[in-house]
C-alpha cells in the first residue's frame, strides 16, 4: 500500500464507499419518487389533503411493525411472530380496556415486549436460529388469542375514547397515528447517531464475535432487539385497535408480509448490520404508495400479497451483499 | 523473438481508495529466472493476480513477447502460456492427478462430455515428463505428500504451453512455504530444468532461497518496485533492508527496552486453575509490566488456558484474582469490566469487526473516554481516533474507512488501539499477535508490547515462535498435556535457549 497521510477531512469521501454502495443507498428514494409521479399521473390529486391523510393511516400500523422487525434484522434474525403479537395485542386490549382503562394501554404493550423478551431469549441462550424460535412462537401467540378470543372479533365495548385519539386526532390535518411513528422513526435514528453503543445492533449484525470479544453482553443485545420488536408490535395493536373499534386474532396478520417488505425496500440488509429507522420509513412509504398505485391502475387487492411477496425477494436480490455470504442454505 | 517475453508498465491497481500497486513496471527476459520479494501488503500477489486475469488494471499495460494484451479471465492468461502455481494449493484432492492437470481444459481428454481416459493419461504424462517426475497421472492428488502436489502444480502450470504459441511463462507463487529440506531440492532442480524452455518469476518471503535462484530480484514495498537488483550484486542482508526499509541488525524484539518487574506489584494472581479436559493445576503470579509467556504445543491447554483467562471459556477449580480481588470470569464482559483485554487470534472474526469504520473499532470495547454518559462526544472521538492512528502508525485513508479494507498488519494495530484506549486496561492477553503480520508491523507489534508494560500493563503472550517467546517475555511457563511443565525465568540478561523450551513441550 502507498503511503497514505491520514484523516484530511476532504478525503471522507474516499472512505471505501463504491458506487454501488451508494446507489444503493439512495435507490429506495428514488423508487419512492417515481412510484409517487407514476401514481399523480392517474390520480392528479393524489398529494391532496384527503388522500395523504389516507395513505398515512394506512401506513401508521406497517411502519411501528416494520420499525420493530428493523431492530431484529439489524442483528441478522428474523421475527416472523411480531404480526401475530400485535393481532394478540389487539385482543387484549378489547378484553381489558372496558375494566381497566389506561391500564390496559399501558400493559398490553409491555406484554407485547415481553413475548419479544422471550423470543430473543430462546434465541440467545439455546443458540437457536430466530426464524425457527419465532416461527413456533408466531404459533403459540395465534394459539393463544384465538383461545382469549374464541376465534372471534371483539368489539370494544366501553372506553374506546383510551385508545380512539389514536385514530381521530389530527395534526396539521394528518393523522396523529402516523406522525407519533414517524416521530419514534425519527427519535430512534437520532439515538443509533448520538448514543456511544448506538450502533451495538448493527455490529451484532456485521461481527458478533467481534462484538462479544471485546467485552460487550451481546446476548443482551439479541434480547433488546426482541424486546424492542415486540413492543413496536404492541404499539402497532393499539393502532390497529383504535382504528377497527375492535380485536381480532389475526388483524394485523396480513401486515407481516407488507412490514417485512417495507424494511428490505427501505435498504436494510437482510443479512444484518446495515440500515436504520429512517430507512424504513422510506420502505414503508413506498409500499403504501405501491398499495394506492395498484389501485389507482386498477388492480385487485387479492393480488397485493403476490407483490409484497416479489418486492421482498427483489429488494434483497438488489441489495444484497454476496461477499459477506458463505453457502446459501 | 524479441528478448523480453513479458513487460509490465506503469501497471496501477486500487481497491477502495486503497492503492496496492502504484505505477509498478516490471519485464521478464527469456530463459530468466526473476525473484519477486516484498513484504505481505506490498503488491506481490496484486500483482500476480493481474497477470493471471483475476484483476483487472486501473493503469498501465500488460504486454506479452513485445504485443499489448488485456487478461479478463484466468482462461485468457493461460492462452497466453502464463501458467501460475498458487500460494494456496489449488487442487482438487478427490481426484486424480490427470483430471487436475487438465481441469476444465480438457481439450482432446474428453469427447462429448465423456472422459476419455487414456488420452487424459498420456497428456498428463506429457506433462510430468516435462518435469522429470515420477507421479502417476492415475493417483489421487489426497494420496500425494505436499511436496508432490506442488510438483503436479507445477505441471499443471505447464501445460499451458500447448495452449499458447510462444514458451511458457511459469509464475511460482510462495512454492517453499510448505516445503522443507530435500523437498526444496527437488523444487530447486526443477527450476534449473524449467529455465531451458521457460522464463519464471518466483515469489518468495525466504530470502536466501530467492538469491539462490534468481537471476534477478524486484523488491516490491507498499505498491511500488524499490529496486531492481542482479543476484551477483546483493546480498541477503541489502534485501531485507530495502524490503523492510530499515537495518535488518535493528532492535527487532526491542529487547533494551525490557525493564526488570521483580518490585513491581502483583497484578493478577492464578492459584490451582482447572478445566476438565483442558489443563490444570495451573499457577503464576504476573505483575504490573510483566510479560508472561506460555508455551507449548497444540493441544497442551494454553490456548483453552488463554480463552479461560478472559471469560470466553469457564473453569471448574482454583481461582483468579485481580488487583487482591477474585474474579469470577463467567464472560468477556465480566473480564473487560474487570480490566482484561485480548487480542485473539482469529483476527478476522473475533478481533476487528469487519464493515465498521476504524474509528468504531478503537472504540468498540470502551467508548468512556470520548463519552458524556451514554452520549458519544463526536469531535472528542475523531481526534481521539486520529490521535491512534496516527501513535500506531495504522495506514489507513482516514478513520471512517472501513477495517475490512486495511491490511492485516493495520487491521491488528486497530485492535490494539482498541485495548489501548481503555483507562481499565490492567492486563492484556495476546493470543498469537503477530501471526500472518509482515516483519514490519512485527516489529511495530513488538515495541507496543514494551510500551504496554511501561505502562504498567501485565501482558500475557501466546507468541507464534519460541524466539518471539523468549524475546518479548520475562517469565515463561512451559506447558504440556494440560500441565505446566516448567517456570524459566526470562528477565533480560538471563534468556533461556529455545532448546531449553522445547525439552518441556514434547
Amino acid at each position: 500500500m502507498a503511503i497514505l497521510t491520514p484523516t484530511r477531512p476532504r478525503q471522507a469521501a474516499a472512505s471505501g464507499v463504491t458506487v454501488k454502495d451508494r446507489i444503493i443507498a439512495v435507490f429506495p428514494l428514488l423508487v419512492l419518487i417515481v412510484l409517487v409521479l407514476l401514481v399523480l399521473t392517474q390520480q392528479p390529486n393524489f398529494l391532496s389533503l384527503a388522500s395523504v391523510r389516507g395513505l398515512l393511516e394506512s401506513m401508521a400500523p406497517i411502519l411501528l411493525l416494520a420499525i420493530g422487525q428493523t431492530f431484529v434484522i439489524l442483528t441478522g434474525g428474523i421475527d416472523l411472530s411480531f404480526a401475530v403479537v400485535s393481532s394478540l395485542s389487539t385482543v387484549l386490549l378489547a378484553l381489558w380496556l372496558p375494566d381497566m382503562g389506561v391500564g390496559a394501554l399501558i400493559l398490553v404493550p409491555i406484554l407485547a415486549c415481553l413475548t419479544g423478551v422471550l423470543t430473543g431469549t430462546v434465541v440467545a441462550f439455546a443458540q437457536i436460529p430466530s426464524f425457527i424460535v419465532s416461527l413456533g412462537a408466531m404459533g403459540l401467540w395465534t394459539g393463544v388469542a384465538l383461545t382469549l378470543s374464541s376465534a372471534s372479533t371483539i368489539r370494544i365495548s366501553a372506553n374506546y375514547d383510551v385508545i380512539g385519539w389514536v385514530t381521530d386526532m389530527r395534526i396539521a390535518g394528518l393523522p396523529v397515528s402516523a406522525l407519533l411513528a414517524i416521530l419514534l422513526a425519527i427519535l430512534i435514528s437520532v439515538a443509533i447517531r448520538v448514543l456511544n453503543r448506538g450502533r451495538a445492533l448493527h455490529t451484532m449484525g456485521l461481527a458478533e464475535n467481534a462484538l462479544l470479544m471485546s467485552g460487550n453482553p451481546t446476548r443482551a443485545y439479541r434480547i433488546l432487539a426482541f424486546a424492542l420488536c415486540g413492543l413496536f408490535s404492541g404499539l402497532a395493536g393499539v393502532v390497529l385497535a383504535s382504528s377497527q373499534y375492535s380485536g381480532g386474532p389475526s388483524l394485523g396478520d396480513t401486515l407481516m408480509l407488507p412490514a417485512i417488505a417495507a424494511v428490505v425496500i427501505g435498504g436494510n440488509a437482510i443479512t444484518g448490520g446495515v440500515g436504520g429507522p429512517l430507512k424504513t420509513l422510506v420502505g414503508a412509504l413506498i409500499i403504501v404508495v405501491l398499495r394506492v398505485g395498484l389501485n389507482a391502475i386498477g388492480i385487485d387487492p387479492a393480488y397485493e400479497q403476490i407483490i409484497y411477496g416479489a418486492v421482498i425477494i427483489g429488494a434483497v436480490v438488489l441489495t444484497i451483499d454476496r461477499s459477506r455470504l458463505g453457502i446459501v442454505k | 523473438m524479441t528478448d523480453t517475453v513479458l513487460e509490465v508498465r506503469n501497471l496501477r491497481k486500487e481497491f477502495r481508495g486503497v492503492v496496492a500497486l502504484d505505477d509498478i513496471s516490471f519485464e521478464l527476459r527469456r530463459h530468466e529466472v526473476v525473484g519477486l520479494i516484498g513484504e505481505n501488503g506490498a503488491g506481490k500477489s496484486t500483482l500476480l493476480k493481474v497477470l493471471s486475469g483475476i484483476y483487472k488494471p486501473d493503469g498501465g499495460e500488460i504486454l506479452r513477447e513485445g504485443k499489448k494484451v488485456t487478461f479478463r479471465t484466468a482462461a485468457e492468461s493461460a492462452a497466453a502460456g502464463i501458467g501460475m502455481v498458487h500460494q494456496e494449493q489449488s487442487l482438487v484432492t478427490s481426484i486424480s492427478v490427470a483430471e487436475n492437470i487438465f481441469l476444465g481444459v480438457e481439450g482432446a481428454g474428453v469427447s462429448a462430455g465423456v472422459y476419455r481416459w487414456g488420452t487424459l493419461r498420456t497428456l498428463a504424462q506429457e506433462q510430468l515428463d516435462k518435469i522429470g517426475s515420477p507421479i502417476s497421472p492415475k493417483t489421487k492428488v489426497e494420496h500425494l505428500s505436499f511436496a508432490e502436489r506442488q510438483m503436479v502444480e507445477l505441471a499443471k502450470a505447464l501445460s499451458v504451453e500447448e495452449r499458447a504459441d510462444s514458451e511458457p511463462v511459469i509464475v511460482l507463487d510462495e512454492p517453499t512455504s510448505v516445503l522443507e529440506g530435500d523437498e526444496l531440492e527437488v523444487l530447486f532442480d526443477q527450476i534449473d530444468r524449467l529455465r531451458k524452455f521457460a522464463s519464471i518469476v518466483f515469489v518468495s518471503h525466504r530470502l536466501d532461497e530467492v538469491l539462490r535462484v534468481s537471476d534477478r530480484v524486484y523488491v516490491f514495498k507498499d505498491g511500488q518496485c524499490v529496486a531492481v537488483r542482479d543476484r551477483s550484486e546483493v546480498d541477503v542482508d541489502e534485501l531485507h533492508r530495502l524490503m523492510v526499509g530499515r537495518e535488518s541488525t535493528a532492535e527487532f524484539y526491542h529487547e533494551a527496552k525490557q525493564t526488570a518487574v521483580v518490585d513491581q506489584p502483583v497484578l493478577m494472581q492464578v492459584t490451582g486453575l482447572g478445566k476438565t479436559k483442558a489443563f490444570e493445576d495451573v499457577n503464576f503470579t504476573l505483575r504490573a509490566g510483566e510479560v508472561v509467556g506460555i508455551t507449548g504445543v497444540l493441544g497442551s491447554g494454553r490456548e483453552e488456558l488463554s480463552r479461560v483467562l478472559f471469560g470466553a471459556e469457564g473453569f471448574d477449580q482454583g481461582s483468579i484474582t485481580l488487583g487482591g480481588k477474585s474474579i469470577g470470569l463467567r464472560s468477556p464482559v465480566e473480564a473487560v469490566r474487570a480490566g482484561i483485554g485480548y487480542i485473539p487470534a482469529e483476527r478476522r472474526i473475533e478481533g476487528i469487526a469487519q464493515g465498521l469504520s476504524v474509528q468504531e473499532n478503537i472504540f468498540l470495547a470502551d467508548p468512556s473516554t470520548v463519552s458524556a454518559g451514554p452520549f458519544l462526544k463526536p469531535r472528542a472521538a475523531a481526534a481521539a481516533a486520529d490521535e491512534w492512528i496516527r501513535k500506531l502508525k495504522i495506514k489507513t485513508p482516514n478513520r471512517g474507512t472501513n477495517i475490512s479494507n486495511l491490511s492485516g498488519g493495520n487491521q491488528q494495530k486497530a485492535v490494539l488501539a482498541k485495548w489501548l484506549t481503555s483507562p481499565r486496561l490492567k492486563v492484556l492477553i495476546l493470543d498469537h499477535p503477530t501471526r500472518g503480520l509482515d516483519v514490519g508491523a512485527k516489529e511495530d507489534v513488538y515495541g507496543f508490547i514494551r510500551e504496554l508494560c511501561a505502562r504498567g500493563i501485565g501482558v500475557i503472550l501466546l507468541a507464534d515462535t519460541l524466539e518471539e517467546t523468549i524475546a518479548l517475555s520475562h517469565t515463561i511457563l512451559v506447558m504440556r498435556d494440560g500441565r505446566v511443565q516448567q517456570t524459566f525465568d526470562a528477565h533480560p540478561g538471563n534468556k533461556p535457549r529455545p532448546v531449553d523450551l522445547v525439552e518441556g513441550m514434547v
